[in-house]
Parts: C-alpha cells; structure tokens; sequence
C-alpha cells in the first residue's frame, strides 16, 4: 500500500515535470505553427539564470522568479530578428531554431565549463508520512503546473489577448483586416512561450542539476508529446505530455527501464499512426 | 561601377577561400606547444595527445591536456629527454569517434609523434587504437580508470583497474556499510564489465547483491529504482550510473531516507569535479576509491607540490582529478619519460620494451611501476568518504595494487 503511494506521487511529479517543459512548446507550435527546436535551450536558460542568481549569493526562489522574465525577452527580441524570418517556411524553422538551440546550449557548456552543477531548492527535505517519504519539492512542482496550466488557460480561453491570438492564428489575413497587429501578437506568444520554458528550468534545476544537455533530454520527449496531443489546440499539448510523462515513469516500475525507454516512443509511434490528428485535434483552446 | 563590386567579391572569395583551406590544412581544433629553447642539432620528440577538448566530457579532457602541457614544459625546462627538447601536440577527440579517428591520424600521419597519449572514454580507446598502434606502428597510452581487459600489444594503461578498485574497497565497505548490495548501473560496457567482477569480490567477502539493474544512459527519473532499494533495505548502493542520471538519483535516493536510514552510498569513479552535482548533505558519507584525492596533499608532499603546482598554471574550473585521468596522464608521461631514458632511443620496440617494467619513485598518490608483460600500472589506492562537501581519506592500500589484468 505504502509502495503504491509512493509510485503515484513519483508518476504524478514527473508528469507535472514533462506537462511544465512541453506547455510552452505546445503553446508555441499550437498557435504559431512553428516547432520552436530551441526550446529546450529556453528550458536550460531558465535553469542557468536560476544557477546565476544562487552563484551570486541571491536567494534561490529570486532567481526562479526572474528566469521567466529573462528568458521571455530573450524569446522576444529573437522572435522579433530571427524567428519571424522563418514563419512563411516551417521546415527552415526547424532547422533555424535548432541553430539557435545549438548556439545557445553551446555558450552554456563554455560558461560552466562541461560541469554538472546543483542549485539548492528554496523548500528542500521531504515530508514523512509513516515509512514514506515524499520530496517536498516535487510537491511544489506538481502545485505550480496545475496553477500554470490554469492560468494559461485563463490567459488564452478568457482574456481579450488570448482572442486576439487565436484570432492571428486562425485567420491572420482577417485578423490584421479587423485591426489586430498579427506582428506584435507573434512576438508576444513566443516571448510567452519561452518564458514558459524558463520557469520550467528554473524549477527543475534543482531535481537535475544544471548541466548542457538539460533542455536537449526533453526535447525530444516534448515533440512526441506534442504529436501525440495533437498540434493546434492549447489542451492536445498538454494532454499529450500528462500521457508521455506518466508512461515515461511508470514503465520502469514494471519493466526493465532500459525496455521501457524504447517502449514509451513505440507506443506513441503505434498511437500516432492509429490517431494522426492526435489526443485532442481541432483548433483552439 | 558593378564590375568593381564584382572584383571586391571575388577577391573577398579568394580571401575567404585562403582562410578556409588553411584551416583545413592545420585542422581545427590542432594545437601545437612548442618547446622555448630550440636546438638546431637536435630535433625537437614529438608527444601526442588526443583527448575531449570538447562535448560532454570536455572538462576531463582539457584538464588532461593541461596536465599534458605542464609535464612537458617541466622536462623541457630539466634538458629535455636524450638532449633534445619536446615538443607537444594537442588534437581534440570531441567525444566523437568519428572525429577522433581522423584528428588522432593527423598526429601520426603529418606530426609523426613519437607517442599518443589520450583517449577518456572505452569506445574513444576502442576507436583510436587501431589508427595508433596497428596501422600507426606508435605506441599509445591511455590513462584513465577503466573496466580492464585492454591486452593489445604497444598499449599501456596507467588508469586504475576493476581489481585496484573493488579488492580493499568492497572489503571495507561490508565493515562500514553492510552486507545488502545493490548495483544500479549506466548501460554500457563500463559498468557491466565492473559489475561482474564487483559481484565476484561482493560474494567472497560474505556480501549479496540485491540487484544489478541497466538504464539508458540519458536516463533521469529513477523513483522506480529507489523505492526497489529502500522497499529491501538495501545496505551499500554501489552505483555506476554516470552524469546526467547521478545527480537526480542521488537526489531521489536522499529525499527517500537512504542516507537517514544509515545506508552508504559508494561510486568508484566519484572525484573532486562529481562532488558539486549534488548539494554537499545529499551525498554525506558517500565513499569512492581511486588513486588519488585532494585530499591527500596535508600527508603526501610530493602530490601537495603537484596540486599547487597545477593549480598556479591552470586556475579554473579544469580540475587536477583522477576521475577525469588527470593523475593517469601525470603517470603516463613520466614513465614514458623513464622508458626513453633507459631505452636511450625513440625506436617503437625498444621504448616499450623499457616501459614494460618503468617505474617512477613519485607521482599523484605515490610511486607507481609497469607490471612486467601485463602493461597495467601498479600503483597505491585510496578510499575517500564525502564529509560536507568535501573528501576524507578512511583507507589506504598497504603497497602498490596489483591491477590483475591480462
């Protein structure tokens, strides 16, 4: 009994991990059409201006409070001198902002040397409950996604901005035509999006320490998550990550992890060809 | 007007096309050290090294490569070897064997040196042996801890061995931990090489092995693995999960009551660079045995002067530590030094005839000697336990360790 608590509390915090790191991706890819391959550098960046912060000598939940707003003007002002060169050719942006991933996981690697490097969480230690122990941070991870999800969306189901961005992204021509700046919406989804990528780095650093390759192990997990929820909506997305991240870290429970690993891509694959629309199609919220 | 404009491209074309082929001509990623005093009687012996400038394991390369560069710079500045200066080669290995097969045939086929030292990980070595020793006719060194069973001739290894690293150290850690093992462990060759025989020692000594389980090696989640070792009360987690996965398990492994409940945690290639991917209490107690430690500088002047040494010259975050082969390429280097003084030549069969039984009086950790026809390097052990962030020595080998391969 006490076994199968733990193993849902754990399956339930690596979901909400996979379900924080793919939001601004889904959101990304669901209302701009453009599969952002940097957005695990987004998630890395996060992660270093939480790192940067603690380095200095700042308390830790400061840094987790500005990465958003860092990594949001950085997506800004890159969305506004290079991403928005890519819009009219999908498949160049992939390969556009795959550069842009590169370029930045690269500069990281230099500025902390190859290092693997912990950052402390503000709320450290577990909470015992009998034999079992649960990590109080993980607790407050799976808090913070379910209020982020429900704030994002708030923001694009309820607010006049959020009409006006699934506006630009049904029908741009009309959009502009009824006096929508479509440019500035762009520029304000992929800041949106990557600061959505920053505050997942800067919450997760403390699970996985800040290394390079943080953002590249979620890459991938995240683009499957997002074919298995279905592009186009805000909820496929998210759905799609819940499902990937619980199958992720459920398998090794009952089959060897190095199985379960490949088992998990199989299935989507298996998924996908049986439902290419997705968990969830249709566009919108 | 426009053809003027054409002229100026064409000749920024030339230009740009100068630059290129001139890089491609030298390489990127070439380095070349040359020794201050030139002898125009002499020419100048030529040393090799091939390691991980950069990609994942950049910091253990170039903390090898400056290891390297200040070895040499200290004989040249001692008269050199046999009267001729040395000079120095540096090629990156990228962490890409690919990359690394044509960056260590430079060494051989346009730098003709006269020894290649490097290579971190096994398949870096399996790649670039055959380049070095088979169709290079040069003798290769390969310096870091490793999992054994390295028997080609011309090959010398002068990283700890599975036997150096598990004789006094799973002994010590039945008395200091418990009887229960477990193995969670990176898929790869590594670690199931170093399991094998971990079992071996872990059985002689009365000890069991709960389990020995495999995991991808990008693998970061491990509630699964972690509940395994508390839900059988698990003694001794003997773990060769390597970065990025260590951090998180560890980690998992803290939060769960291990450390609390009195288990040990123990990771044989754990040095100074690995003690900063977990806060300093989720690792407490965590013991790890290698050749050397910083730690051992307040008892062993020799390596105190080596350490201070290495960090004058290179401050930073390129850490003097074995994990990384640091002290495996110190050792190299000096018993090659030893060998092609007795040998008096730098003729292939004759330098490794002499290195089959080099010895040398100081190093990192202590004296280390060539077994004779086993071309593994003897050498002393330490077993270290993390206290707050930093390491303590509990145990030292009482000689030399006999590496038992081949």
């Amino acid at each position: 009994m006490d076994n199968l608590f733990i193993a849902l509390f754990e399956i339930l915090s690596f979901g909400a991990i996979v379900v924080l790191v793919v939001l601004g991706l889904g959101i990304i890819a669901s209302m701009m059409g453009i599969f952002n391959f940097a957005q695990g550098e987004f998630v890395l960046l996060g992660a270093y201006v939480t790192y940067i912060v603690h380095s200095s000598g700042l308390p830790v939940w400061l840094g987790m409070v500005a990465a958003p707003f860092a990594v949001g003007a950085l997506g800004f002002v890159l969305e506004r001198t290079i991403v928005r060169r890519f819009y009219a050719a999908p498949i160049v942006a992939m390969l556009g902002t795959y550069a842009l991933g590169l370029i930045i996981r690269e500069i990281v690697r230099g500025l902390i040397g190859g290092l693997y490097l912990s950052v402390p969480e503000p709320i450290g230690g577990s909470i015992g409950i009998g034999a079992m122990h649960f990590s109080t941070w993980r607790l407050v991870i799976i808090l913070i996604t379910a209020l982020v999800m429900i704030g994002s969306y708030l923001l694009l189901a309820r607010t006049a901005f959020g009409l006006r961005i699934r506006a630009s992204l049904e029908n741009p021509a009309l959009a502009r035509a009824s006096g929508i700046s479509t440019n500035a919406i762009y520029g304000a989804t992929f800041a949106f999006g990557a600061a959505l990528a920053g505050l997942a780095g800067a919450l997760i650093v403390p699970v996985f320490s800040l290394f390079a390759d943080l953002g590249l192990r979620f890459l991938i997990q995240g683009f499957v998550a997002v074919m298995v929820g279905g592009v186009g909506s805000f909820a496929g997305p998210v759905a799609g990550a819940g499902v990937i991240g619980t199958l992720a870290a459920a398998l090794p429970w009952i089959i060897p992890p190095v199985i379960a690993d490949v088992l998990v891509f199989v299935l989507a694959i298996i998924f996908i060809k049986f439902r290419p629309q997705g968990l969830i199609s249709g566009k919108g919220v | 007007m426009s053809n003027d404009h054409n002229h100026l491209n064409r000749r920024r074309f030339l230009s740009n096309f100068a630059f290129a082929s001139t890089a491609i001509a030298t390489g990127v990623g070439s380095w070349v050290v040359r020794p201050d005093w030139a002898n125009a009687a002499a020419d100048p012996i030529k040393v090799g090294i091939a390691t991980d400038l950069t990609g994942p394991i950049g910091y253990a390369g170039n903390a090898d490569a400056n290891v390297a560069k200040m070895v040499i710079k200290e004989i040249n500045d001692a008269g050199g070897l046999l009267g001729r200066p040395l000079e120095l080669f540096i090629e990156d290995t990228a962490s890409n064997e690919s990359v690394a097969v044509g960056n260590v045939r430079k060494l051989i086929q346009r730098d003709k040196v006269d020894l290649v030292l490097g290579g971190i990980t096994s398949s870096m070595r399996n790649a670039i042996k055959d380049v070095i020793v088979t169709r290079g006719k040069t003798l290769y060194i390969y310096p870091q801890l490793y999992e054994g069973k390295e028997c080609t001739p011309y090959l010398f290894c002068t990283g700890p061995t599975p036997a150096q690293q598990c004789d006094e150290f799973i002994p010590w850690l039945i008395k200091n931990g418990g009887k229960k093992f477990a193995l969670p462990s990176a898929n790869y060759v590594w670690p199931h090489t170093l399991n094998v025989y971990a079992r071996k020692v872990i059985e002689a000594n009365g000890g069991e092995v709960i389990f020995e389980e495999y995991y991808p090696l990008d693998q970061i989640d491990f509630s699964a693995t972690v509940n395994r070792i508390i839900s059988n009360k698990v003694d001794v987690v003997f773990n060769t999960v390597i970065p990025p996965g260590v951090g998180p398990f560890f980690k998992q492994l803290y939060e769960a009551g291990f450390l609390k409940n009195g288990g040990r945690l123990s990771c044989v290639y754990y040095d100074e660079n690995t003690l900063n991917i977990n806060q300093a209490a989720e690792i407490e107690g965590l013991a790890s045995c290698l050749d050397y430690f910083k730690a051992l500088t307040p008892e062993d002047p020799f390596s105190a002067k080596l350490q201070a040494a290495y960090d004058k010259q290179f401050p930073g975050t390129f850490l003097f530590a074995a994990g990384s082969a640091a002290t495996g390429t110190y050792r190299g280097l000096k018993l090659w030094e030893a060998a092609v003084k007795e040998a008096g030549k730098l003729d292939r069969d004759a330098v490794a005839a002499a290195l089959d039984h080099a010895k040398i009086a100081d190093g990192p950790g202590g004296p280390a000697e060539m077994v004779p026809g086993k071309r593994h390097c003897k050498m002393k052990m330490y077993t270290a336990v993390a206290k707050g962030g930093n390491y303590e020595i509990v145990a030292r080998s009482a000689g030399l360790v006999d590496p038992k391969e081949c």
